[in-house]
């Protein structure tokens, strides 16, 4: 038998579960390097955006550690007008919906995403990005307090009819208390995880690898505390869930489902493995027919409920 | 991606030559692949630079520090290929009396474009003899080898006035100075960047430098930049 991979997050729906995380994939840029990776995934998440362009961390920037590799990119973007007038339309060209991830430093940052982005063609879903672990300010110290986090999500919504999606931290103490203020303020759906914070040394100079000092850590180590952040939120709140961390085969997005997610999101492994997302999405239909399985919303009924 | 094989290694000095089946697009001089060696299974690729093709094998020199690079250094290894990504050196506009400015390691890469420019002279510095084994790899129609106390700077002084293009590869402070000193020649250079890189093809800005006041990706509008650009950040 064959396996439909189809699902949905929320009220969108989509061909199959796999997406890009975002900050990992550049469309444009890949085409241009003959990968046509877009063409694998069922939406395109954007790099964050903030409301002004931002140069990003100083370097290095990456470094590879043990069960992964750490990233003080600092997101570099070309600011909201700029990315909605010239990055936006060319990436929409490429034929997928996009999920464009927002970032910024307090609320109104949220909201002037949300406002500008409102019914513009292309864009299915905004992605709030309250949990980057790479800038001093904003970002995850609202997505660290419930009720900062709860208040970002509120003014989005009032800006905007899209589908929030709301990316959070696993860098806190509380992550189910966070997931339900996302979900009282008006979130559509939660994507878990972002990357934990963490830091390498260099053997030489003994000083921080990184240039920004500190970086976010993801790869296969991120994977287990990802797929306990994905269990928390299932059990803490209704909201449909998009798993990511350390995704690199179908056994992993399969994991994340079981765990409760609707869809999944690659990110560092696609770095070394351009298309695996098509790999995800091949496994996974492999696995779920082994299991005699005719869907993912099978497998969801068969295991959780 | 594909699956190629490490059919030979050699040492040179401190660094090996890693001759690779051709199962790939060798590319262009300057551009660049991700290799990864799947025995090792590091997460991330490496960003080399082939200094040799032919029609069997890619050859890139291997500074083995740290086990992913290690891991490639071993005959018989089944290693994983991306690319060729990036923009290479273009030889076009070299004239008739083009300057080859290589610093360690960086100096054999150089080599592609060496080929295509028989009429270049190479100045090249290394910290040691052994080190300086690395220039062996650039055919050359003169060549001035800088060892310390030696200065690249003062050998390029003296050849610049008379020279038609500068192609320079190295340690970033040495291409830098390069690239400043053409600048203020009115000579034209064009210099091959490193930067750590995750991807390759544009995804992670891993590798952002600050180039003629912005950042830009090495991995998409370098590894090779022209030196003015450069000098201008």
């Amino acid at each position: 038998m064959s396996s439909d991979l189809a699902t949905r997050v929320g009220a969108l729906e989509l061909e199959h579960p796999v997406m890009n995380a975002s900050g990992t994939l550049d469309p444009l840029a890949a085409r241009v390097a003959g990968l046509a990776i877009d063409a694998e995934l069922a939406l395109v998440v954007t790099k964050t955006v903030t409301p002004l362009a931002r140069e990003g961390n100083e370097a290095p920037r990456v470094c590879e550690v043990a069960g992964g590799m750490l990233n003080s990119i600092g997101l570099p973007n070309p600011g909201l007008e700029a990315f909605a007038e010239s990055v936006l339309p060319a990436v929409r060209a490429l034929g997928r919906a996009l999920v464009v991830s927002i970032g910024g430093f307090e609320h109104a940052d949220y909201e002037l995403a949300g406002r500008r982005l409102d019914g513009v063609p292309g864009v299915a879903a905004l992605e709030l990005n309250v949990s980057c672990p790479n800038v001093r300010s904003g970002c995850i110290s609202i997505g660290s307090d419930a009720a900062e986090t709860e208040a970002v999500v509120r003014a989005c919504r009032a800006a905007t009819g899209l589908p929030l999606w709301v990316k959070l931290s696993p860098n806190v103490a509380d992550l189910a208390a966070i997931a339900r203020a996302a979900e009282r303020g008006g979130a559509d759906a939660l994507v878990l995880t972002n990357t934990l914070r963490g830091l390498a040394i260099d053997h030489w100079s003994l000083e921080p690898l990184l240039g920004g000092v500190s970086g976010g850590l993801s790869g296969p180590a991120l994977k287990p505390v990802a797929l306990a952040a994905v269990h928390t939120c299932r059990a803490a709140c209704s909201l449909p869930l998009v798993g990511v961390g350390g995704i690199a085969s179908g056994w992993d997005a399969l994991e994340f489902l079981a765990a409760g997610a609707s869809a999944v999101q690659v990110g560092s492994a696609a770095f070394r493995e351009p298309l695996l997302a098509r790999r995800v999405r091949t496994e996974l239909a492999t696995l779920l027919a082994q299991r005699g399985l005719p869907g993912i919303g099978a497998l969801k009924t068969t295991t959780l409920d | 991606m594909t699956l190629s094989r490490v059919a030979a290694c050699e040492p040179l000095g401190p660094y090996v030559q890693v001759r690779l089946e051709r199962t790939f697009d060798p590319g262009e001089a300057g551009q660049f692949h991700m290799l990864r060696a799947l025995a090792h299974d590091s997460f991330l690729a490496r960003p080399l630079s082939a200094v040799a093709v032919d029609d069997h094998g890619v050859t890139f020199l291997c500074q083995p520090r740290g086990p992913a690079l290690a891991a490639l250094a071993n005959v018989g290894a089944e290693v994983e290929v991306l690319g060729p990504f990036g923009r290479g050196f273009d030889s076009a506009s070299a004239g008739s009396a083009p300057l080859l400015v290589g610093g360690g390691f960086g100096a054999a890469l150089l080599a592609p474009l060496s080929r295509s420019l028989p009429a270049a002279v190479l100045l090249a510095a290394f910290r040691d003899a052994e080190a300086s084994r690395a220039a062996e790899l650039v055919p050359a129609a003169e060549r001035e080898i800088a060892l310390p106390p030696a200065n690249l700077l003062d050998l390029l002084g003296a050849r610049l006035a008379g020279s038609s293009s500068v192609f320079a590869a190295g340690p970033d402070g040495l291409v830098r100075a390069v690239a400043g000193a053409c600048a203020a020649a009115g000579v034209p250079c064009q210099v091959a960047l490193e930067a750590p890189m995750a991807c390759g093809y544009g995804a992670c800005y891993g590798c952002a430098v600050r180039l003629g006041g912005e950042l830009v990706r090495l991995c998409v509008e370098g590894p090779v930049v022209s030196g003015e650009r450069l000098a201008a950040a």
